[in-house]
């Protein structure tokens, strides 16, 4: 013991002395830090005449296996690495591994003819690659919560998925190794944009079986049929993608390199754009006054809108109290408090920028349900109906309870909202913030009077948003019930003329909004700096947030 | 002694299985489930559950459960779905407790010194100044010292990286906004404490004995006095090595503290568990240590101890 009490003395002499030096140089003393110095060597590597893209994401990609992605940062990187039979680049439709195809009378079935190209080992890309893909998606086994891309689309798909059909029964078949085929339930015209979708893209079957549960976890289980491959993944820290050569059109792709990396607090993020250690980056609405002249604004597709349940258990089974709180809103005012306008007021449900029939659906079909700035005279006309059918003298005592996440920015908007309700038809607004898991499962147990939520498109076609409100959908968590409304949706489902098809649809808009079936808010928007000598960076609001493939670095 | 340490460890391992069992049931207390998402059906719910063997009933998962965590294995995570929970825990551990080794021997040190530097001359200016930063660090929360590091340092001035943990540079910013509140702490501490021991009968013995006072403060004094400090350095070195949310972000380090408190919005339930144990038994373990340091220091613990 007399030792150790010599070594502890020791300690603290040395202890004190480190305090006098290690003002400037904490941690000399320490071992040499290992993640620090492996890091330190990879960036350092990069050519000068490399050309590499550099962006940040908030969190680590979850997953970059393809059938298992179910988020943007996700599915943006497989968009780069992974090939799909088709390529959606920007709304435009370019052959991906399909060099051609053809499709059926009756709508149904697609052919596909694939092209001679690798995967990133060398070995052939196969028709069966894509069947074993989709297969895997669909199948019970593998539990991808994205399988409900297609459970309704393709032949067999639903009945698989609900494990009550093998799973070889899928209406995707390789015909032989370049030829494939895939039968669908209804003509559906945006399915060939849905094929450059990450979970609709190829897997080895060989790979899987190997790694198992670890297939796809590191940069190294796995190969890539894309223009990119995945050369290092550390986690929660940074992915770089490099150019894969063996991809059959490599000559398209002037990138050398993307570094994505992980940077949670989006100040960060500028404060790295400003030293010139990240090409892109957006701007939080809290500093975005600060460089308004600098930056580009994009619809990532995401449209906010309240939620209102009509299965009789609140007083918002009254269609005149919807409406009245539909007109109620000044959505104007509402974006400049909640959110210093980067978010766009909206009173319309799908996205205007989704496809329509000579360009956008919003230009074909311009719509605005309620005035931007609401109509108070209305409201109160409506609001008077309302009070007369539910029997009340007062509107006060009409309490309605308004439901959001507990994020600092959905308290701030939760509050415009009822203050603007409250205001305008004097009933009794209570705000009930739970966390966002909370949110969701209260959602569709169908427990909430009002809740702020939200959609993202998975195709660019109307009828990704309208296909939440038919009678008995999953997604239909609000009761709303239409007859008028599900027959449009039907005759959407199976008409093969797509100008009518487009009308039906843009009459379900119609019905759902004037039967005050939800609140549209409004449409979210980033505001991103770029770098001047980034070229072809795209954005784009399905699926993905960025497109760049075809980006190039000019100095 | 080594009675003692068979005795701690024992119940060392039992206090880890009372913190799993209580953690795994309060997770799934927790409103929600990790699986909720805005796109879920309740056929695709059904199948991811029976993949996770949720449909099976919750002593049986308990139980499974339990088995797999003796045999070291955390299970995958259920957000970040290839990855297994002791992967992530191996992948950001290294970087937490690299900018905790970092930050906690910055202050220790520099807490020590500025505490003894204070009682010693009590009163006077320098004490004041000690005292002064003790009192910034202390009130001052950590993610204003990170971020005003990062923008005079990292931004205004260009000195260091404003952000990644790529290099010594790096490495340096982090480390002082982690270890600020730490250095605070026990540089309070030990103030007071060297003032408390400094009224002992045992030091005016040794002033009457005719020691010097170098000898007195060094060998009587500091060591009485930093037996608090020792106390509470025990769940500070286990805090502070596991990783913290807010540094961690501010400087985008891929530590073991954003996982965690990510996991929790998340409800990962196996990342959570398998955080929360491993926490636990990094806290447990850096507690015995300061308990068998005590008896290193004061032999009349040791004898108790026994």
């Amino acid at each position: 013991m007399l030792k150790l009490k010599k070594v502890i003395s020791m300690f603290l002499a040395i202890a004190m002395c480190l305090g006098m030096a290690a003002c400037s140089t904490p941690g000399q003393n320490q071992e040499p830090a290992k993640p620090a110095d492996a890091a330190a060597a990879a960036p350092a590597e990069t050519a000068p005449d490399r050309k590499v893209l550099r962006y940040s994401l908030t969190a680590d990609a979850p997953t970059l296996d393809p059938q298992l992605m179910n988020s943007i940062p996700s599915s943006t990187v497989g968009f780069h690495i992974y090939e799909g039979l088709m390529r959606n680049h920007v709304g435009e439709i370019q052959p991906g591994m399909a060099e051609s195809y053809e499709i059926s009378e009756d709508g149904k079935t697609y052919t596909f003819h694939l092209r001679d190209a690798k995967w990133s080992d060398g070995v052939q890309i196969k028709a069966q690659d894509y069947e074993y893909a989709i297969r895997r998606l669909v199948d019970p086994a593998t539990a991808s919560d994205y399988s409900f891309l297609v459970t309704s689309l393709i032949k067999n798909a639903g009945d698989i998925n609900a494990g009550k059909m093998a799973v070889e029964e899928l209406g995707v078949k390789a015909v032989d190794d370049k030829t494939l085929t895939i039968e669908l339930n209804n003509p559906t015209g945006y399915f060939l944009s849905m094929l450059s979708m990450s979970q609709l893209c190829p897997v080895r079957q060989d790979l899987v079986e190997k790694y198992g549960k670890d297939f796809s976890a590191d940069a190294d289980k796995n190969v890539y049929s894309g223009p990119f491959i995945v050369k290092e993944w550390k986690h929660e820290d940074r992915i770089i993608l490099e150019k894969n050569p063996n991809y059959w059109n490599a000559d398209a792709i002037k990138l050398d390199e993307v570094d994505i990396l992980t940077v949670a607090d989006p100040m960060t993020a500028v404060a790295m754009f400003e030293q010139g250690e990240l090409d892109q980056v957006n701007v939080p609405a809290e500093v975005l006054e600060n460089y308004k002249d600098k930056v580009i604004y994009y619809n990532d597709g995401a449209n906010d809108f309240m939620k209102l349940n009509m299965d009789g258990s609140s007083e918002l089974s009254n269609k005149d109290l919807r409406l009245a709180i539909n007109y109620a809103l000044n959505r104007e005012d509402y974006i400049l408090l909640s959110s210093q306008n980067l978010y766009q007021p909206n009173t319309r449900y799908v996205l205007p920028q989704v496809k329509g029939i000579n360009g956008d659906y919003g230009d074909d079909y311009p719509y605005e349900a309620f005035p931007l700035k609401g109509d108070a005279a209305k409201a109160k006309e409506h609001l008077a109906k309302a009070m007369e059918a539910l029997g009340v003298t007062d509107p006060a005592s009409i309490d309605i309870e308004l439901l959001t996440t507990d994020a600092e920015r959905t308290r701030i908007e939760a509050e415009v909202l009822q203050n603007q309700i409250q205001t305008a038809l004097g009933i009794t607004v209570t705000i009930r913030q739970v966390p966002y898991k909370q949110r969701l499962q209260m959602e569709s147990d169908h427990e909430f009077e009002m809740v702020v939520t939200g959609w993202v498109p998975d195709y660019p076609d109307p009828m990704s948003y309208l296909e939440l409100w038919p009678t008995g959908s999953p997604y239909n968590h609000g009761s709303y019930s239409s007859e008028v409304y599900d027959g449009y949706i039907k005759d959407a489902l199976t008409n093969t003329d797509p100008v009518k098809r487009m009308e039906a649809l843009f009459n379900a808009e119609k019905t759902l909004l004037e039967d005050g079936g939800i609140v549209p808010l409004q449409l979210r928007r980033n505001a991103m700096l770029l770098s001047p000598k980034v070229q072809g960076f795209e954005t784009y609001f399905v699926g993905i947030n960025y497109d760049y493939l075809y980006a190039d670095i000019v100095e | 002694m080594r009675k003692y340490i068979f005795k701690r460890v024992i119940i060392s391992l039992i206090t880890i299985w009372v913190l799993a069992t209580i953690v795994f049931i309060l997770v799934r207390l927790m409103p929600g489930d990790p699986f909720s998402s805005d796109k879920m059906t309740p056929e695709i719910k059904a199948n991811i559950e029976s993949y996770y063997g949720f449909d099976k009933p919750l002593i049986e998962q308990y139980f499974t459960y339990m088995k797999n965590i003796v045999k070291g294995d955390f299970g995958y995570s259920m957000k970040y779905v290839n990855q297994s929970v002791n992967k992530i825990i191996a992948d950001s551990f290294p970087y937490s407790f690299d900018l905790g080794m970092r930050a906690l021997s910055l202050s220790i040190s520099l807490g020590l010194t500025f505490g003894i530097i204070a009682a010693l001359y009590r009163g006077r200016h320098l004490d004041y100044v000690c005292v002064i930063i003790a009192i910034i660090g202390t009130s001052v929360p950590d993610f204003i010292i990170g971020a005003l590091l990062q923008y005079f340092f990292g931004i205004k001035w260009g000195l260091f990286p404003v952000a990644q943990y790529q290099g010594i540079k790096h490495t340096i910013l982090p480390s002082i906004a982690l270890g600020f509140y730490t250095m605070a702490m026990v540089s309070r501490l030990m103030r007071a404490s060297m003032l408390e021991v400094v009224q002992q009968d045992y030091i005016k013995t040794a002033k009457s004995k005719g020691i010097s006072k170098f000898r007195i403060t060094y060998k009587h004094q500091i060591r009485n006095a930093i037996m608090p400090v020792v106390t509470v350095l025990g769940p500070t070195v286990a805090s502070v090595l596991t990783g913290t949310f807010v540094i961690e972000s501010i400087y985008a380090i891929p530590g073991m503290g954003k996982y965690y408190v990510q996991s929790v919005q998340n409800l990962d339930y196996s990342l959570i568990l398998g955080m929360t144990i491993f926490y636990g038994a990094f806290l447990v373990l850096a507690n015995m240590i300061v308990d068998i340091l005590y008896g290193v220091i004061d032999p009349r613990i040791r004898v108790s101890g026994r």
